[in-house]
Order: C-alpha cells, then sequence, then structure tokens
C-alpha cells in the first residue's frame, strides 16, 4: 500500500511547477473564503467591543420615539424605584474643520460614573494640581472638552490645544485613552446642551435596571425602553443585510474555492488513471487505489488549506480595513481591528481546504472508481465517451437549473435559499461546460485556421479531443469569470437606479447639511426664508425608530415643496399621494413596505411621544436611502407626533433664471458658512453619494478580484496539466516537422481558445446571475427593486481578463515546450 | 484441476454505434497448466479484449471464465483482485511501468499487493532477467527492452500459476523482441507457469506449446505457425 | 461633625482638589458670632462654600433588635454663581450624600453614596428651610418633624424625626473653631435628641420593619479648611439614658498631638448646653479593631470621662466594621458607626448609645491631599 501511495505522491515532486499552481489553486480558494470570513467576524467583534464600551454596565435606554428628551424627565427617572442608576446622554455628531466628524457625548460626570467608566478617566493621570485644573475646566468653562487617542492623533492635537470644528473651536484638556477605537470627544453635558443648542433636552439615559417589567409599565406611553439586548438585536437588524451580503461573499469565494479544488482533483485523477489502470491489472483493489488517490489530494487539501489559512489571515487585515470603512459610511463609526493571530486559522483552513478537496475530488473519485483498466491502458480514452459523458453532466445540469429556478421561486420565505439558489444555478450552468465546448469548438476551429492556419485548427482540436479535462477547466474558469460579471453589473445596475433616484427626489439647487446625524439650527432655516427668490425649502429630519421590533426610520420632509419640485418613482400610488401627505398620510419606501409586508392604503401604528398612533399610507415610493425602510411624513405631523424640533437638512428649490439662481445660492451659501454648516450644491450632494455607494461595494469589488485571482490559478492549474499530460504529443509534432514556434503557437491558441470559450459562457451566465442577485438576492436581503442596466464595461474588463489570464497561464507550458522540444521524443516512459 | 485457464462460450460486444461492435463470439477455451500459448491474431480481432477478460480486468457480456476451476464471475471484484494478486501476472506491450517508482519498487510494488513485501526477492527477481545493478533506475531511465526485462520480473516475482502477456514484444526492435520472448518463456517453463501471449509476430509461435489464431471475435487451433498469415 | 472630613471627600468625588485660599475671599467666613434664626437657618447657606446635614440615630424595632443608620447629605460650592443660571446643568454646588446601615442583630452593615450637581430637579438645597435632597435621597422639615427617606438596592429608610430638644449651638454661639488661625472655623449647631420613628430595610431583608429610637442631627457650613497639619479626628455623639447628650471632636494632628481648639459640648436633659475643653476630657482607648479590607487599624471601645460633668461612660461599637471602605467617589474611607455602652452620669448607672466618626486611620488621608 505504501508503494502504491509513493507512486502517486512522486508525481508531485516530478511536476513540481505544476504541484505548486495547484496548491496554490488551493490556498487562494480557502484564503478567499477564510479572508472574507474573518475579516466579517473582526468587524462583528469590534462593533460588539465598541458598543460594550460604550455601553459600560448599563442594562437599558430609555429615549423618546424619535428626537430629543425633556431632561425634566430625569426627575421622574430619579424617583422610578426599577431604576438603579442612570446617566442623561447627548450622542451627537459634530463636524471637524478639517473634514470628517466625530461622535461627541454629552455626559454628566457625577452620573455617568455609576454607568460606565469612561468619566471616570477625567484627570486620572494628570497630578493633583493638574487634575483640579481639568476638573474645573471641564465642569465650569463653556466649550471644554476630552478627547480620546483616536481623535489625538488623527488632529495631532495634545490637551491644552484646540479641537477645530465647524463650530468653532473646542478647548481640550485632556486626552484619554479608548479600547473602542471609536474616536470619541467628551464634553460636560450642561456644556454639550449649549454647544448643540438643546437647552433643557438630552438624547437619551442609558440605566440600570432591576426590575424591567415594572419599568417598562410606568413608562410604556411616549417612551422607548431598550434593554441592552434588544439595542443588540436592533444594531445587528441595522448590520443585518451587510452581514449578509459578507457572508455571501464569503460563501462566494468558497465555492469558488471548491470548484478550483475540484478542478485539481480532477486533473489528479486524469492523470492518474493509466496508473491506476496500471495498479488495478496488477491486483492492488479499487479502493486501495481509491486511497492513494484520496491521500494525495488530500495532502493537496491539507497543506494549500494551511497555505491558504495563512494568506487568508493576512487577506482579512485587508480586508478588514475595508469592512470597516464601509460599516462606518452607511452605519456607524467602526474601525475594526483584525482578529489575532492564532493557530484556528491554519487549522481552519486546513478542515476547509481537506472538506473542499474530498468534495471536490468526489465525481473525480467516481469515475475512478468505474475505470475500465483495459481501456485506459490501451489508450482508449474514446472521446465518444467524453461525449456521453457531456449529455450526462448536461442533463445533471439541466436538474441543477431547475432546482435553482425551484429555489428562487420558494426565496421569499428566507434570503438564504435565493442563496442556495444562486449556488445551484452557478452549479448547474458550469456542468454545461462541455455541451458549449463541442459547439463552440466548430466556429472556433474556423476562426482560429483562419487566423494562424492549421496550427489554429490543431490547438481548437485539441481542446474538443480533450473534452473530459477542458470542460472542467472551462467550468471552473467560466464562474470565475461569471461572478466577476453579475457582481460588476449588478453593481453598475445598482449606480444606474441611484442616480436616477437622485435625480428624482434630491432635486433641490442645494443643499444645507447633508447628513442625518448633524443639526442644523432653526434660525437657519428662518433666515433662509428670508432670502427673497427661493421657491421652496425642504426641511428635512431623519430619525431612526423602531417599528415592530425591527429598524426602521421616519424623514420629515415639507410635502408641499416637495409635491412642487421633486419627481418620486412611485412603487404605488402616484404625485397625487402629496394631497393626503398634506393632510396627515404617510407615504412609505418600497423597503418599509416588502420589509414590514405593508401597502399603500394600510394603517401602521407607530410609538409617538403622545403614544401609539395610527397612520394611513398613500403611497409606496422607490428608495434606496436605507435598507430598513422609511415612513415618510410632512414636517407639520411629525412636530405634532414628535415634538422634535430638530432639522438634519435644508434643500433649497429656486424657480428664478439661472444668472438669479446663483446670486440666491451665494447667499444661502454665506448664510451656511456663518453658523459653520456644511453646503453643497446639487451636484456636488449627488458626488458625494455616489462616493459612499462606491465605497460600500469597495468590498464587494475586492472579492472580484480575489475571484479571478483564483480564477487565473485554476486556469493555469488546468492548462499546465493538459500540456503536460501531452509532451507526447509534442513529440509527435515535432515528427510531422512543425517547429518549435508552432507547438507554442498551438499552445497559446489553445489556451486562448479555452479562455474564449470561458469568456463567451460567462457572458451569458454572468448576465443571469447578476439578474439573479438584482432580483432575488438584493430584493431580498435589501429589499429594493434595482434596474438592470447593461453596460459594457464589467464585459470588457472580463474579456480582457480572461485573455490576459490565457496568455499567462499557458507561459510557462510554452518556455518549457521551447526548451525541452529539441529532446521530446515519441515514447512512453 | 488439469486445466488452468477454461472459458465457455465467451462474449463480448462493446456498447458501440458505428461498426460491429462485437468483439468476441462465443469462444471456449481450454489451457492446461504449465502450457505456453501464443494467441495470434490481427488487430482488432478480440485478443486483448480475451486476455483482458481472462484477468478479469473486463468482464464478458455472456459466458464464463474459470482460472484454476475458479469461475471469475462468482469470485466477485475482491476475488478477482485477490486473484490477479496471487495467480496472475501481466506483461504488457507498453511495459506500463509506474513511472513514479524505481524499477525495484515496481517489482516490489507486486509482492506488496500480494502481501509478501520482500525487497530482496524483487531484487532477486531482477538479477534474474539480467538487470542487476538497475534496481534503483526509474522507467524512463530505462530503454525499452529494459523495460520490458522489469516487467516479466515484476509479472513473475510473486510466482503466479499464470502469466498474461499482451503483444510483449510488440514495442521493441526484433532483436530485443527475441531476448525477451526466451526469457519470458524460459522462465515460465523453469517455473511451470501457464504464459498466454498474445500477439501479432510469428515469431512468437516459436517460443509457444500450442498456438491458437484470433480472427473476427472466434478463435481456431492452430497445429503450427505455418501458412499463418503475419 | 464629620463635615471637615467630607468636605475634602467630597472634593475627591467631584476629582476636585480645593486648594485653600482658592477663591477663597469671595465666599463667607466663618469668622464670627452668627445671629441664628431657625428654622430658616435649617436651609441651605449658599453664601458658605460647604454645607452639611448630617443624621445619624440608634433604632430598634419591636423584637429587641438594634439597628444604627447614617444618612448624610453634603453641599460643595465650585463656583460663587452658575455660568449660565438659566442653564440648571450649569454647576455652582456639587451634592453628595452618605448612606449607610448597620443590625447589631446579624452584625451586618451596608453602605452606599452618591453625587449630583443641581441639574434638572436631581439634587439641591432650599435657602430658608430644611429640604436637601440628592437624587431622591432626602431630608426635609415640616413643621416639627423632620423627614428622611433613601432607597437604594434593598436599603430602605423612611424615618421621622422629631426634636425633643431646641437646636443646640457648638463652640462659641455656635461658631466652632477647628484650628488656631480665624478662618478655621465653621458655624455649627445640632439636634441632639431626635425621637425617631419609622421603617427600615437592609439587604437580605423581606419586608421593612417598623423601628423607633433615638437620631442626632447636625448642621455645619463655612468656607475654610482644616489646616495642612491635621491627620484626622475622633468624634462622638452620645445619648445617655438619663437625658443628657454629649459630643466630642478630637483633632488629630500628623505629629500626633491633639488639636487645642478640640472640644465637646454637654446637652443637659432641659435643653442647655455647656462646652467642654479639651482639658476636660479624658479618654481611654480600650480596644482596636483592624480593617480586613483596608488594613486601616481603629480603636474600638473607650472609656470617656467628663470629671466637671461627671460624666464616665465606656462604649464600644455595636458592629466591628462600620467603615465605610472605598467609597465609589475616589477611595476614601473612614470609620462611622452606631455605638453603645454604661456608665455613670452625676453618679448614676446609666446607659449610653450614639454614633462615634473615624478618620484618618486608614491609608494615608492626610498627605493625600
Amino acid at each position: 500500500m505504501k508503494r502504491v501511495i509513493r507512486s502517486f505522491l512522486r508525481y508531485l515532486a516530478r511536476r513540481k511547477s505544476l504541484a505548486i499552481l495547484q496548491l496554490l489553486g488551493i490556498a487562494f480558494g480557502v484564503a478567499a473564503a477564510v479572508g472574507m470570513t474573518l475579516a466579517s467576524r473582526s468587524a462583528l467583534d469590534s462593533m460588539e467591543n465598541a458598543v460594550d464600551f460604550l455601553r459600560g454596565g448599563s442594562t437599558h435606554t430609555i429615549k423618546r420615539p424619535a428626537g430629543p428628551m425633556e431632561e425634566g424627565l430625569l426627575q421622574k427617572i430619579v424617583d422610578d424605584p426599577s431604576i438603579k442608576f442612570f446617566a442623561p446622554v447627548i450622542d451627537r455628531k459634530v463636524r471637524l474643520a478639517s473634514g470628517g466628524e466625530v461622535r461627541l457625548l454629552g455626559l454628566d460626570p457625577f452620573l455617568d460614573k455609576n454607568v460606565r467608566s469612561i468619566t471616570t478617566q477625567i484627570a486620572s493621570a494628570a497630578n493633583s494640581a493638574g487634575r483640579e485644573k481639568i476638573l474645573q475646566s471641564f465642569l465650569l468653562d463653556p466649550r471644554t472638552v476630552i478627547i480620546d487617542e483616536n481623535v489625538a492623533r488623527a488632529g495631532n492635537i495634545a490637551a491644552g490645544q484646540d479641537l477645530m470644528t465647524m463650530q468653532g473651536p473646542l478647548k481640550v484638556v485632556q486626552v484619554f485613552s479608548n479600547p473602542s477605537g471609536e474616536p470619541l470627544v467628551i464634553m460636560d453635558i450642561g456644556n454639550a446642551q449649549e454647544f448643540f443648542r438643546m437647552a433643557g433636552h438630552i438624547d437619551r439615559a442609558d440605566l440600570v435596571v432591576n426590575d424591567e417589567e415594572g419599568l417598562r409599565q410606568r413608562w410604556s406611553r411616549g417612551f422607548i425602553i431598550e434593554s441592552n439586548q434588544q439595542k443588540a438585536q436592533t444594531l445587528s437588524a441595522l448590520l443585518g443585510a451587510f452581514k449578509l451580503n459578507l457572508q455571501a461573499l464569503s460563501l462566494l469565494a468558497l465555492f469558488v474555492g471548491i470548484f478550483l479544488i475540484y478542478n485539481t482533483a480532477m486533473f489528479t485523477v486524469v492523470s492518474r488513471r493509466r496508473d491506476a489502470g496500471i495498479l488495478l491489472s496488477i491486483g492492488a483493489s479499487r479502493g486501495q487505489v481509491t486511497l492513494a488517490f484520496l491521500v494525495e489530494v488530500l495532502l493537496f487539501g491539507i497543506t494549500g488549506g494551511a497555505l491558504g489559512g495563512i494568506m487568508g489571515y493576512f487577506l482579512s487585515k485587508f480586508l478588514v480595513q475595508i469592512v470597516g470603512g464601509t460599516i462606518s459610511t452607511l452605519y456607524f463609526f467602526l474601525r475594526p481591528s483584525a482578529l489575532p493571530w492564532t493557530f484556528w486559522n491554519i487549522a481552519g483552513g486546513i478542515l476547509l481546504g481537506s472538506a473542499a478537496s474530498i468534495v471536490g475530488s468526489l465525481p473525480p473519485l467516481l469515475e475512478l472508481r468505474r475505470i475500465q483498466p483495459v481501456q485506459v491502458l490501451r489508450g482508449r480514452t474514446a472521446s465518444r465517451r467524453a461525449g456521453r459523458r457531456t449529455k450526462i453532466v448536461g442533463l445533471a445540469g439541466l436538474f441543477c437549473l431547475a432546482l435553482a429556478l425551484v429555489l428562487f421561486l420558494l426565496s421569499f420565505l428566507n434570503v438564504y435559499i435565493g442563496f442556495a439558489g444562486a449556488f445551484a444555478f452557478l452549479l448547474g450552468a458550469s456542468l454545461f461546460s462541455g455541451f458549449v465546448i463541442i459547439i463552440a469548438v466548430p466556429f472556433l476551429k474556423r476562426l482560429f485556421s483562419s487566423v494562424i492556419g492549421l496550427t489554429g485548427k490543431i490547438a481548437i482540436g485539441n481542446i474538443r479531443e480533450n473534452l473530459g479535462r477542458t470542460s472542467v477547466a472551462v467550468a471552473a474558469f467560466m464562474i470565475a469569470l461569471s461572478m466577476s460579471i453579475g457582481l460588476a453589473s449588478m453593481i453598475d445596475s445598482f449606480r444606474h437606479s441611484l442616480i436616477w433616484w437622485m435625480n428624482g427626489q434630491l432635486r433641490g439647487e442645494a443643499y444645507i447639511s447633508t447628513k442625518a446625524d448633524v443639526t442644523v439650527p432653526e434660525e437657519v432655516y428662518d433666515e433662509l426664508k428670508k432670502i427673497p427668490g427661493i421657491g421652496g425649502i425642504d426641511v428635512f429630519r431623519n430619525v431612526q425608530i423602531t417599528f415592530r421590533d425591527r429598524p426602521a426610520g421616519i424623514t420629515s420632509i415639507d410635502s408641499a415643496v416637495l409635491q412642487k419640485y421633486a419627481r418620486f418613482g412611485w412603487l404605488s400610488g402616484s404625485d397625487r399621494a402629496w394631497e393626503d401627505v398634506k393632510r396627515g398620510d404617510v407615504i412609505i419606501s418600497e423597503s418599509f413596505s416588502l420589509r414590514f409586508k405593508v401597502k399603500a392604503g394600510d394603517r401602521i401604528t407607530i410609538d409617538t411621544a403622545q403614544g401609539p398612533s395610527t397612520l394611513r399610507i398613500a403611497g409606496v415610493y422607490y428608495d434606496y436611502a436605507s435598507e430598513h425602510g422609511v415612513i415618510m411624513m410632512d414636517r407639520s405631523l411629525y412636530l405634532k407626533l414628535f415634538n422634535d424640533r430638530t432639522i438634519n437638512s435644508l434643500g433649497i428649490f429656486i424657480d428664478g433664471p439661472e444668472l438669479e439662481k446663483g446670486r440666491i445660492l451665494d447667499k444661502a451659501r454665506q448664510l451656511s458658512l456663518k453658523y459653520g454648516l456644511p453646503f453643497a450644491t446639487r451636484e456636488q450632494f449627488h458626488r458625494r453619494i455616489l462616493g459612499i455607494f462606491d465605497s460600500t461595494f469597495a468590498v464587494t469589488q475586492s472579492m472580484r478580484i480575489i475571484a479571478v485571482i483564483v480564477a487565473f490559478f485554476g486556469i493555469a492549474g488546468a492548462l499546465m496539466t493538459l500540456f503536460v499530460e501531452r509532451q507526447k504529443e509534442f513529440g509527435i509534432y515535432r515528427a510531422l516537422g512543425f517547429t518549435t514556434g508552432d507547438v507554442a503557437k498551438i499552445t497559446i491558441a489553445e489556451s486562448i481558445g479555452l479562455g474564449l470559450i470561458s469568456f463567451f459562457m460567462s457572458t451569458v451566465v454572468g448576465t443571469i446571475f447578476a439578474f439573479i442577485l438584482i432580483r432575488v438576492i438584493n430584493r431580498q436581503s435589501f429589499n429594493w427593486t434595482i434596474f438592470y442596466h447593461l453596460t459594457p464595461q464589467p464585459y470588457l474588463v472580463t474579456f480582457l481578463t480572461a485573455i490576459a489570464a490565457s496568455i499567462a497561464a499557458c507561459a510557462y507550458p510554452v518556455w518549457s515546450v521551447i526548451r525541452k522540444y529539441p529532446i521530446m521524443q515519441i515514447r512512453e516512459e | 484441476m488439469t486445466s488452468s485457464i477454461r472459458t465457455y462460450d465467451l462474449w463480448k460486444e462493446y456498447e458501440t454505434g458505428g461498426h460491429d461492435g462485437t468483439a468476441l463470439r462465443g469462444i471456449e477455451l481450454e489451457i492446461a497448466k504449465g502450457q505456453i500459448i501464443a494467441l495470434l491474431g490481427k488487430s482488432g480481432s478480440g485478443k486483448t479484449t480475451l486476455l483482458n477478460l481472462l484477468a478479469g480486468l473486463d468482464e464478458p457480456t455472456r459466458g464464463r471464465v474459470e482460472i484454476d476451476g475458479m469461475d471469475l464471475k462468482g469470485l466477485g471484484e475482491k476475488g478477482r483482485t485477490e486473484l490477479r494478486r496471487h495467480k496472475l501476472g501481466f506483461v504488457f506491450q507498453f511495459f506500463n511501468l509506474l513511472p513514479t517508482l524505481t524499477s525495484l519498487e515496481n517489482v516490489a510494488l507486486a509482492l506488496e499487493l500480494a502481501g509478501r513485501p520482500d525487497e530482496k526477492l524483487a531484487g532477486e527477481s531482477i538479477a534474474l532477467v539480467g538487470l542487476a545493478g538497475k534496481e534503483d533506475r526509474y522507467p524512463h531511465e530505462l530503454s525499452g527492452g529494459e523495460q520490458q526485462r522489469i516487467a516479466i520480473a515484476r509479472a513473475l516475482v510473486k510466482n503466479p500459476p499464470i502469466i498474461l502477456a499482451d503483444e510483449p514484444t510488440g514495442n521493441l526492435d526484433s532483436h530485443t523482441g527475441t531476448q525477451i520472448l526466451e526469457l519470458l518463456t524460459g522462465r515460465c517453463r523453469e517455473l511451470g507457469t501457464t504464459l498466454v501471449m498474445v500477439s501479432h509476430s510469428l515469431k512468437t509461435c516459436e517460443y509457444a506449446d500450442r498456438v491458437l489464431r484470433m480472427s473476427d471475435g472466434r478463435i481456431f487451433e492452430e497445429e503450427s505457425c505455418e501458412g499463418l498469415a503475419p | 461633625m464629620g463635615g471637615w472630613f467630607y468636605v475634602k471627600i467630597c472634593c475627591f468625588i467631584v476629582f476636585l482638589v480645593i486648594v485653600p485660599g482658592l477663591c477663597a475671599g469671595e465666599w463667607k467666613q466663618a469668622d464670627g458670632e452668627r445671629r441664628w434664626s431657625f428654622p430658616a437657618d435649617h436651609g441651605s447657606h449658599g453664601e458658605y462654600r460647604t454645607e452639611w446635614w448630617y443624621f445619624t440615630g440608634n433604632l430598634g424595632d419591636a423584637s429587641g433588635k438594634k439597628y444604627g443608620y447614617q444618612l448624610t447629605f453634603f453641599r460643595h460650592s465650585l463656583r460663587e454663581r452658575p455660568r449660565d443660571p438659566n442653564n440648571p446643568w450649569s454647576v455652582r454646588d456639587v451634592y453628595l450624600a452618605h448612606y449607610a446601615i448597620t443590625d447589631a442583630s446579624n452584625n451586618t452593615f451596608h453602605y452606599t453614596d452618591r453625587a449630583s450637581r443641581k441639574g434638572p430637579g436631581l439634587a439641591g438645597a432650599d435657602a430658608h428651610k430644611m429640604n436637601v435632597n440628592v437624587l431622591g435621597w432626602s431630608a426635609a422639615m415640616d413643621k416639627n418633624t423632620i423627614r428622611l427617606k433613601a432607597y437604594f438596592e434593598g436599603m430602605e429608610l423612611k424615618l421621622d424625626l422629631t426634636p425633643q430638644k431646641p437646636p443646640v449651638l457648638h463652640g462659641r454661639h455656635g461658631l466652632s473653631k477647628k484650628g488656631p488661625l480665624p478662618g478655621q472655623a465653621s458655624y455649627y449647631y445640632s439636634f441632639t435628641d431626635l425621637k425617631t420613628t419609622g421603617y427600615l430595610k437592609r439587604p437580605g431583608m423581606k419586608n421593612q420593619v417598623a423601628v423607633t429610637g433615638t437620631s442626632w442631627f447636625d448642621q455645619e457650613f463655612g468656607s475654610n479648611q482644616l489646616s495642612g497639619d491635621q491627620a484626622g479626628w475622633d468624634w462622638f455623639a452620645l445619648h445617655l439614658s438619663d437625658g443628657r447628650d454629649l459630643m466630642i471632636y478630637k483633632l488629630r494632628k500628623k505629629d500626633g498631638s491633639i488639636e487645642k481648639e478640640s472640644a465637646g459640648t454637654l446637652v443637659e436633659p432641659d435643653g442647655t448646653s455647656r462646652q467642654i475643653n479639651l482639658s476636660g476630657i479624658e479618654m481611654t482607648v480600650l480596644a482596636y479593631w483592624k480593617s480586613q479590607k483596608t488594613g486601616g487599624r481603629y480603636p474600638a471601645g473607650w472609656r470617656i470621662r467628663i470629671p466637671s460633668a461627671g460624666v464616665d461612660v465606656t462604649v464600644k461599637p455595636l458592629v466591628a466594621n462600620q467603615e465605610l471602605a472605598n467609597t465609589v467617589s475616589a477611595g476614601i474611607t473612614y470609620w462611622e458607626g452606631a455605638v453603645d455602652g454604661a456608665g455613670t452620669s452625676n453618679g448614676k448607672s446609666i446607659k449610653a448609645q450614639g454614633y462615634v466618626e473615624l478618620t484618618g486611620y486608614a491609608g494615608t488621608i492626610g498627605g493625600t491631599f
């Protein structure tokens, strides 16, 4: 038995470059999956750490359903017997003069020390004289803050210096350490009220509660009480779609990885068929041959997996930055640190590599078990049989596609079913590669023979001749290319839908402040109204609420202004809905409608400062602002329900001629400058949104690149095997009088032929995959409709990738042909 | 128990479209122990098919094969593997040595599979085919004749009662071919091994006790090589 | 009396260290005789920098179990007036409260503390009547009854206190000297005998128990500091069963000597009182108790003799461990506990109970400042 295994394993040593390629193929597949998994896990872990740090020992949070809470309520909280400790919090963002924004917490050090540790750090390190000054200053002087080391580092600010914000300088009296990584500025709560112009209000109170039920009873009307568990759930729901996206990408990476490993395993079997036949004929049992083969595959799986685990760890360091950036842009600040190195990375990689190797080598193993030594040894590996196999495989493909269809039809049940469908589709499509080769070969033959003559014809003939091998290579390459096309087309379509949406909804000439977490003083609105020539001002307020235990948003707008200027895309209802909105109805975004299964005409009940309030839905509009769903209502209704006068953004609409517009916009810009508020023209605003969009898909883009890298190794490995197998043929070519150049040409043509077939197939499969991503996956996870938009760019990029990879893949074989050709003989070993 | 190999109405049809897919048409054959057989015939006459059926490497469409009185079909896959390990030796036209194993390892492998790992015996076997000193060469480092010698050593080392040889000289020049035939038949006679040599070379006849000719899936007994068309 | 010390604790809790002389000029000094006016003087005296309302009491329930409690409120001003008078968060005063319950029957002692600025109704003290509140713990005087209320995690206290004697002015008509220099003094008066009824609960008890007993109330205010050479003090407030009440404070200096201004007050059953100078007080420590937690070694039993008043009592703690260690604020540790004992007063056998406060025994309190 030892010798049987040895006979297999010696191949690895003999064909080092091939073995290395195969190993790298597996390693990259595993690395992609491990890297993605680690990155998403460390992002989520960091999120929990950051949340834990800020949460401290608090168990609950009490707040108004929307907007700030009256500070007088604290007296009621003091008297509540179920509240052990409480700490009022003002939790806002402040925009820095250097650009960007930072979280500013207004805290009361006296009360806060019972709840979390941040405030106890105040003056903890200073000597007694310095301590006195710091604390006096923090409590008593306006605009005094302590900042954490992140802010200090980013702005190169030390204690005693000023932190420059758009609302003027803040005096930094201390820099404190913050394990959460989130940049923080902390101000005394009284000073924060002043700074944010919110006298008499706080944002929320964090509580340490010992009788939750009693608490909820006493505060049932007009308040939201959230336990930490609920908060965590909300947070995780907030990230739900994003998490899903990451998981899907990990799975896709794994899928490509498995395919690659299958590819590798398949070639291993193919190249061992003859040996298997010999072994069987001299008395080795099928079990022994299978075992020997498994040992080889597992050796690849384990080594490649271990290597992949290590590579995946480093990949995750890179990916985690991108993931963190995206979460920060879209949800809340997060600077995830990569998970520390553990040997579990290697163990996981090995597990993944060997599992994928075994799964991937199942089909070739089954084939090995059926091997008829007679045929193998007589060289009667008739393409006839490969043809028949192609039919069977094609049938299996049809079955997979049918399964995919069923899964898509059931995908409304759970988004994972949609994912399963996507995989079934890709698998099914890959099984048609043999078919496609048979169909494509005659065309390619004509094409190549007309370009490079006979050698081209031979090259393409070789593809057909070695169908059993080439079809697997094409399948693997095609899948990777399809993923690239599908992901890119999805992103492009999404981008176009977003542009369409912006052009309809964000039609203001300019916007004062464009972020939902920055507030605009009401005076700005009042002064803006005084500027002559402005046709309308949309007063925008967006708050996050909890609806049916899941996060959602409420947006209040000036419906009269939007009715006049905006062009909403209606899913149901029409511009007439604005009349209803003016009268007190609401409109909801598509994502809200899908997520909560409500439609135009329905009534929904939301918690307000006045208790539960039931509202009628007048229409459903297309929206890409929030995947969690938005209820849009007129500001008058919002003020009535929530007593929250906060403004997040002002949209300025102007009717007059262009010349006039410029003059008015200048005035508005000066006004916003006066208040330290950002001002953006429509173009700037739209550009910024697209910028955010692009950074959001950075992870997806990098996944695309990884897919292509993985594909490259796949195809290179496959081609290498093909060529190594065919050294004898090279001898025949030589005998026939081909020059080295001719053989190189054949090799390259064959490689490009495979690349072309893979590419053509991927244009179809990739486009369908894009549709699946758009119609099934995106709709299921984000609850919004993206309109497919055909852009040539992804196809072009993929085409170039395919050609480049094909050429690069045959570089080594061609070089080895050139080097060895003169001594090659027509002889069996 | 006088016959070493016996077939009863052996048919083999290939599932192929196009031309006639029948390779064997009712072969009745009985080979006595220790006999050396030359099985001649044109290519495509069904020689190799028969050989593979005898070895249990392939299954007949109809009929049966008995080796040492044992029905191959009745043995099952496991039994047939055992049979190949202990009772059959193989020599191929293309030598079919495992390219990744040395000469010694190739020979030793057969012993190992037979459950009697013995490197010394393997070495002796190589010496007996005249290749002492080349134990550590890989197949591609040997000439064709040398490779075939190793293949013969591999077949003989486990001392099987039957050796099946498929065109053992087909890939060798005539001088080397003669040497190989002498070696193979000589060793078989010494050991009393039944040898079936498939060949299309008339030279084989000279070394055989009995000559069989195959044509179109049928088998004919020949008195001598005289008059046989090559 | 403990107030002086608490000013420092208070500073710690606010994380502020008040350097003597800082802003001192702006605050009124306790440096002359005061014209007292009750009940208005039970209220807050915002013109002085620090002030405390200090309740301790010895209680018992129907089954004869003995309890003690301490509920003390402090006010400390950081500045004379808030920067923005319209913003309740704008800090002028910081309020603190310490709260402890002793249960002699099962030898337990529980304590906790809290602090707050005035904020939107979170803490505060009325100016012209006793109504002080720190995050829901409160002491308010209604007609002739002081109502105490404090709840926290199984520690519940709801008591009505009725003075049995008029306020006793300590020192020179209420001006109590703490050091040799002019400003080293405070205004200090007490209700030494408060008839107490109400309810109490300590952690581990299922229900509140009805309790009755005698409480002691100190109010003290001023703007100055202890001198730097003082290491701590011992303070005694004892009710004698013949109706006399005795207060003694001894300021210990770092060199081991006793501050000469240390003194006491003896209150007769009819409410008349007289000051007793240090020289008239003889005190012997009979035992010590070492804190496992802080390592502090505290006196734990005293024989106190006031020959001029015919008083000779021996008292010891109800529970050995009544140490308030590392209060959440900033690691300030002191011992404040219920004591009882017996002795003679004017030749007659009497029983005694009351409270003792011991500071400066654990750690380097003097040095911290």
